[in-house]
């Protein structure tokens, strides 16, 4: 192991060359333009491409043509880059081409704050284009080392499920610097439980076929198979088509192709939950963090306090919140987003509380001081659903 | 239990915020320690707000925040007043009395070091300031050895300014 202090955006440029990625376009925008600058540096040393396009929309197009040319390709971005990705991430689920898609999420709405993180695009990695029928994979690392883990794993669902993988990291993951740990050979890498899947080339001619199997071979232009591409739906064969029988297949396959798929999807950290805990704090990215500090905090005062951290978001993972409990969901934004998740999910006779604020991260004192609150079924010290009033 | 100790330095760009944690983030990764550093910042490259939040321990960092900094470095006006609360009693607060004024109200220890004035003079640049900090700030926090952070400076410093960096560093630690 090469043990190195680095950011997460060195880590998730490293991840990408190992998972054997050789496009990478993208448009520079803080907190992920070091991805795109690193991309730049290190492609041409494994004859990969780097470019920088136009824009964002323009990018994610470009990694989505290098992909169906046989290419593993990535882009990165923070929030206003990933809205204009609208278009593209539409074709890349329908299509079933393998992309990977980082976002460091930033303060927002539109260009917001550059430097601070937030979580506002939880829904949106979700619900990234138009016309609903499909499902999406989102992976959430919580520090510079996972940022490496998850990147590689990305690029592994991406290949085994034909459809693009969303790393959605924040401002605090991807500039943040920590202790990395690289492998060196490939018993290191096999050893962190990481595997790369290679790029296959679909042999046709049944390019789209309406079954929920997954590894099945992208569908590769250009090597003679008569594979076929395009925004419309498709019929088995990849042509284009009108007819709603063969739309009501294509959703089926890109909506059941994942569902049908979870345990290969579903990741999770569960803290101090055996002995059924009154309060559960839940969080992913670097929230969760503190999020676990203060559990442990509560826990070394001896109070009935666990902890939940997605680390798949997307298909959100309903089963992890079957206990009856009051649950606090901590974010990085003013008005909830995960905590609708949890809410809808929860088990009946559960209480959900938001904990919200955006920039900043909250510190595990203040966090221990609403879990003292909520056990004595007090009002929390802030109320999460409301900001302060300037 | 593990130690733990936290550090918040911040200023504004271009006074060397980000590495003076990149240095004692290095150190603490060449010592087999875990690191962590948080940056805050605004647009610009110099002159906007910065913040480094680093922190160092045995074991796996879990919160990367400084709640309770041991050591807090204010390089401005500003990101004194913003951070000043943070501070406790066993917080040990290093600035330059010529441009941060201590809050007598402040339960905090204050390590003044005229380190702006010291670099322009002997160093021939008021540059040098950050490391003349991070050598005070080095001979105060014995979890990180000297060796390491010195080669930690050779590793994360431009190559051309090592002599002078060293001597900085150098300048800071003998301040005790």
């Amino acid at each position: 192991m090469k043990r190195t202090f680095d950011t997460g955006n060195a880590a998730i440029t490293e991840a990408a060359i190992r998972s054997g990625c050789t496009l990478f376009a993208g448009y520079p925008i803080t907190p992920a333009t070091e991805i795109a600058e690193n991309m730049s540096r290190r492609l041409p040393q494994v004859g990969g491409y780097y470019l920088q396009a136009e824009d964002e929309n323009a990018a994610l197009h470009i990694c989505n043509g290098g992909s169906i040319g046989g290419l593993k390709a990535m882009t990165a971005t923070s929030g206003p880059g990933f809205i204009l990705f609208a278009d593209a991430f539409g074709w890349a689920v329908s299509s079933e081409v393998p992309v990977v898609i980082v976002n460091s999420q930033r303060v927002g709405p539109v260009s917001g704050i550059t430097g601070a993180p937030g979580q506002g695009e939880f829904y949106l990695s979700r619900y990234l284009t138009h016309g609903g029928n499909f499902e999406t994979i989102v992976l959430a690392p919580s520090s510079v080392q996972e940022a490496y883990r998850l990147t590689v794993r990305a690029f592994y669902l991406a290949e085994r499920f034909r459809t693009p993988v969303i790393v959605l990291a924040d401002q605090m993951v991807t500039d943040g610097w920590e202790t990395l740990e690289l492998p060196e050979t490939d018993a290191e890498f096999l050893a962190m439980g990481l595997e790369v899947v290679p790029r296959r080339i679909h042999p046709g001619p049944e390019f789209y076929p309406a079954t929920d199997d997954i590894d099945i071979p992208p569908v590769v232009l250009g090597h003679n198979t008569g594979a076929a591409c395009s925004d419309w739906t498709p019929t088995d064969r990849g042509h284009d088509t009108e007819d709603i029988t063969w739309q009501h297949k294509h959703a089926w396959r890109l909506i059941h192709k994942i569902l049908n798929h979870r345990d290969l999807i579903d990741e999770a950290d569960q803290w101090f939950l055996d002995d059924a805990p009154e309060v559960i704090l839940v969080a992913y990215g670097t929230p969760s963090r503190v999020v676990q500090s203060a559990v442990r905090a509560a826990r070394s005062e001896g109070l009935p306090v666990g902890g939940i951290r997605p680390i798949s978001l997307w298909p959100f993972q309903d089963h992890l919140f079957k206990r009856r409990a009051i649950y606090l969901v901590v974010e990085l934004n003013w008005d909830g987003q995960l905590v609708r998740e949890v809410q809808r999910a929860a088990a009946d006779g559960s209480q959900v509380h938001f904990w919200g604020r955006c920039g900043e991260l909250p510190t595990s004192g203040e966090l221990l001081e609403d879990i003292k609150a909520l056990l004595k079924h007090e009002p929390l010290v802030r109320d999460g659903w409301r900001t302060e009033k300037w | 239990m593990a130690e733990r100790i936290e550090i918040l330095v911040s200023g504004y760009g271009g006074q060397g915020v980000v590495r003076i944690g990149q240095v004692l983030g290095q150190a603490a990764v060449n010592q087999g320690l875990y690191t962590s550093m948080l940056i805050s910042h605004g647009t610009e490259t110099r002159g906007g707000y910065v913040r480094s939040q680093v922190v160092i321990s045995d074991e796996f960092i879990d919160s990367p925040v400084v709640e309770r900094p041991d050591f807090f470095c204010a390089f401005s006006g500003i990101a004194y007043t913003m951070f000043k609360g943070l501070c406790g009693p066993q917080s040990l607060i290093l600035h330059n009395p010529e441009i941060v004024s201590a809050d007598p109200e402040l339960a905090s220890p204050h390590w003044g070091i005229t380190a702006e004035t010291a670099a322009a003079e002997e160093l021939g640049d008021a540059v040098f300031a950050n490391v003349i900090f991070l050598g005070a700030l080095s001979s105060r926090l014995p979890l990180l050895s000297p060796k390491h952070i010195v080669e930690a400076i050779r590793q994360r410093l431009p190559e051309r300014f090592h002599e002078k960096n060293l001597q900085a560093f150098e300048m800071g630690r003998v301040l005790a």
